[in-house]
């Protein structure tokens, strides 16, 4: 059995500033395994310890996500190893080109049995990947997973649904997204490191896999920020502590706040 | 005798800051197995300094450090300034020999120390970034476990030896560990090397990255290309506090900062952050810094106790360098600290090098790295500068002293129409409505002169 997390290696918008200018300065944000991936790789190292499956990183991306550091980064949080696609053509790639050499990639591998995913990428948020790579492979998407167990062609799937929670049976190949909350992913230790740095590693060229051209193009036309709620202006007098608190927990209440 | 465990590593650096890579460095150039364990996610994130790097030392170490690493620029221009709360006095001292040969760069730490670890790696280290160290792993000194005919430590004393690191579950283990911790080395006092510093020991800084645009920075400061500008700053600038400000010129920024002694801050009741913000309003500093965004912000502990913070660095199994070993030096002119950290990583590095070579790791068999230190430069220079401290604790040194100066030169400057008198009659009139009095001239300007 094998098991493939596609993985992103990106910057932290949080480290990032925004000039005067409106333009957004990323040379201070420091690149990292995206938020919510070690999550995924921890569900998955679960379940391909629980089967003895083969765990392999996938990632994409410009120059950069494929150095030793990076690649480390990755195998250090419990992957067998890593096949890596770094090519520069690849800067400022939309969800679907990723999607769809991140699905090349799986192909390439051959005999994937199953695709787990983090939430979504902590730079663009879109929640895209996980379902075009579906789409491309013909396989069903399920987000909000919660914990995977079973055997392949019978994997017993929860998810997460608005007021509640799910098992899904799946018999095939299927591509996962896990919940940000799914689980807590463990702290890499000294000895995990070090044995990363011995996993294998596969760079593969950008030129060599058999991406299809895509039958949509998509491309941001416009950005703006959440409107800006009007304030109530509301001001208490403090004076008697007993009742402004009273009087803050009636204004709460009125506007559903609690 | 128990077995001892093959050691997983020659030597474990703890810490990635210039001691530190400058160990593992040229330990894996030797040929060893060294881990270079660092506590930040990446090497640089957690360091911080003034910013002034005295560089002969490191280009030894990197033949091509002034063209490959991130240094800012070349410092040409040294300025020491006496600011009181409404006039300056200073020495301003520019010189083309000084950028060449190159003597001083600034550097930012942020991205001069992943380039280091990137040389560590290079070489052969294994860079573990992301890790905290929670102790040092410690056997029964040598007569409990020599291990069979290799009498790694068989010059010994007694008590504990250093034998690996632990973190978390895991822990590693190896011939020598080199603290590289910094200034709190936690693993020197963990091993019982070091007791808690005295506060007049320890200073705290505060420090700014201001972003500047290029040509505004080389306007300010008067530099062409990549020149850039130190100025020192006593007086006003920490309120009176015993310490000083500084202003580095990095390539697109500012490095602004004030370091005030840690015991006179507490005796004077003062908030390290409330200098800060004074410092940099201040009318003569402000200016240089006006239009700036601020990049970075950070607060760091800075030993200033010279030779006497320097104890024991070397015990059986391990070894301490750079601000773990207490390696700062002020001399009043210069503030030294990352030149030091190169020194005794160099020490270390020879040290630690003949110790494996002779299979003794013990005490005795490490105390090459002491030996070569104390003959080093640096080794030497903190033996000169022994009374620096001392010196620079006296308080008229941060306010009076600035303040005569300007007197003198307010009589000589000041045309007010009135005859004119001999620059000898307005310094003695000034002395004599200055707190100073002649013997404290004469008895600083002698202990200045054997101090510094």
């Amino acid at each position: 059995m094998k098991i493939v997390v596609a993985y992103k290696w990106t910057s932290d918008p949080e480290e990032a500033t925004v000039g005067a200018d409106g333009v957004v300065n990323w040379s201070r944000a420091r690149p990292g395994i995206s938020t919510y991936d070690p999550v995924a790789i921890e569900v998955a190292r679960g379940l391909a310890a629980a089967t003895s499956a083969e765990l392999i990183g996938v990632t994409v991306g410009a120059k950069g996500v494929g150095t030793p550091l990076a690649a480390k980064a990755a195998l250090s949080r419990g992957l067998d190893r890593a096949v890596i696609v770094e090519d520069d053509s690849l800067k400022g790639a939309g969800q679907a080109e990723l999607a769809a050499v991140v699905a090349a990639v799986v192909r390439r591998i051959g005999d994937v049995d199953l695709v787990i995913t983090g939430d979504s990428s902590v730079d663009v948020a879109a929640k895209m990947v996980p379902t075009v790579l579906a789409g491309e492979l013909g396989w069903p998407a399920v987000a909000e997973v919660t914990d995977v167990t079973g055997q392949p062609g019978a994997l017993r799937v929860g998810r997460a649904v608005p007021g509640g929670a799910q098992v899904l049976e799946i018999s095939g190949p299927a591509v996962l997204a896990t919940s940000a909350d799914a689980t807590t992913p463990h702290v890499p230790g000294m000895k995990d490191l070090l044995a990363a740095g011995k996993k294998p590693v596969e760079h593969v060229d950008l030129a060599a896999l058999d991406v299809p051209a895509s039958s949509a193009v998509m491309t941001i036309t416009g950005r703006a920020r959440p409107a800006r709620k009007e304030r109530k202006h509301q001001l208490l007098d403090t004076s008697d502590p007993a009742e402004a608190a009273a009087e803050l927990v009636k204004a709460l209440r009125e506007v559903g706040a609690l | 005798m128990p077995e001892v465990a093959e050691p997983d590593f020659d030597v474990i650096v703890v810490g990635a800051g210039i001691a530190g890579c400058v160990t593992a460095y040229q330990l894996a150039q030797q040929g060893r197995e060294v881990l270079l364990i660092e506590r930040g996610e990446a090497p640089g994130s957690k360091n911080l300094s003034g910013g002034v790097l005295y560089s002969r030392g490191i280009q030894e170490v990197f033949p091509g450090f002034l063209d490959e690493a991130p240094v800012e620029r070349r410092i040409t221009r040294n300025c020491v300034t006496f600011l009181n709360a409404t006039s300056s006095v200073g020495l301003d001292y520019q010189d083309a020999r000084l950028a060449d040969p190159v003597n001083a760069v600034t550097v930012l730490r942020a991205r001069l120390d992943p380039w280091l670890a990137g040389k560590c790696e290079e070489a052969g280290v294994t860079v573990m970034p992301g890790v905290r160290v929670d102790r040092v792993l410690t056997e029964d000194g040598p007569a409990a476990n020599a291990a069979g005919a290799a009498p790694w430590h068989a010059n010994g004393t007694t008590g504990r030896r250093v034998v690996g690191v632990q973190a978390g579950d895991d822990e590693l283990r190896a011939r020598v560990v080199v603290a590289a911790d910094g200034v709190n080395s936690f693993l020197a006092r963990d091993a019982g090397l070091r007791p808690k510093d005295p506060l007049n020991h320890l200073a705290v800084g505060v420090k700014s990255v201001v972003s500047l645009p290029r040509e505004t920075i080389e306007a300010r400061f008067n530099l062409t290309g990549d020149e850039g500008t130190a100025i020192a700053v006593v007086g006003d600038c920490t309120e009176g506090v015993g310490g000083g400000g500084f202003l580095y010129t990095n390539t697109d920024s500012v490095s602004v900062g004030v370091v005030v002694r840690l015991d006179d801050l507490t005796a004077q009741q003062k908030v390290v952050t409330d200098i800060f913000d004074h410092f940099l309003a201040h009318r003569f500093i402000a200016p240089y810094l006006e239009g700036g965004e601020l990049a970075e912000y950070g607060c760091h502990l800075v030993a200033e106790g010279g030779l006497k913070m320097i104890g024991e660095i070397v015990m059986d199994g391990m070894v301490v360098v750079g601000d773990a070993a207490g390696l700062t030096l002020n001399t009043g002119l210069t503030v030294r600290g990352m030149d030091l950290a190169v020194a005794s990583a160099v020490a270390a590095a020879g040290g630690i090098g003949a110790a494996l070579e002779n299979k003794d790791t013990s005490k005795a068999g490490l105390t090459g790295y002491r030996e070569r230190f104390f003959a080093s430069y640096a080794g030497q220079d903190m033996k000169t500068y022994a009374k620096a401290p001392a010196f620079l604790e006296h308080e008229r040194m941060y306010k009076q002293y600035g303040e005569l100066f300007a007197d003198v030169l307010y009589g000589a400057f000041s045309l007010d129409t009135r005859p004119r008198r001999h620059l000898l009659s307005v310094a003695r009139r000034a002395l004599a409505h200055s707190p100073l009095k002649m013997r404290h001239l004469v008895s600083d300007g002698i202990a200045g002169g054997r101090a510094l």
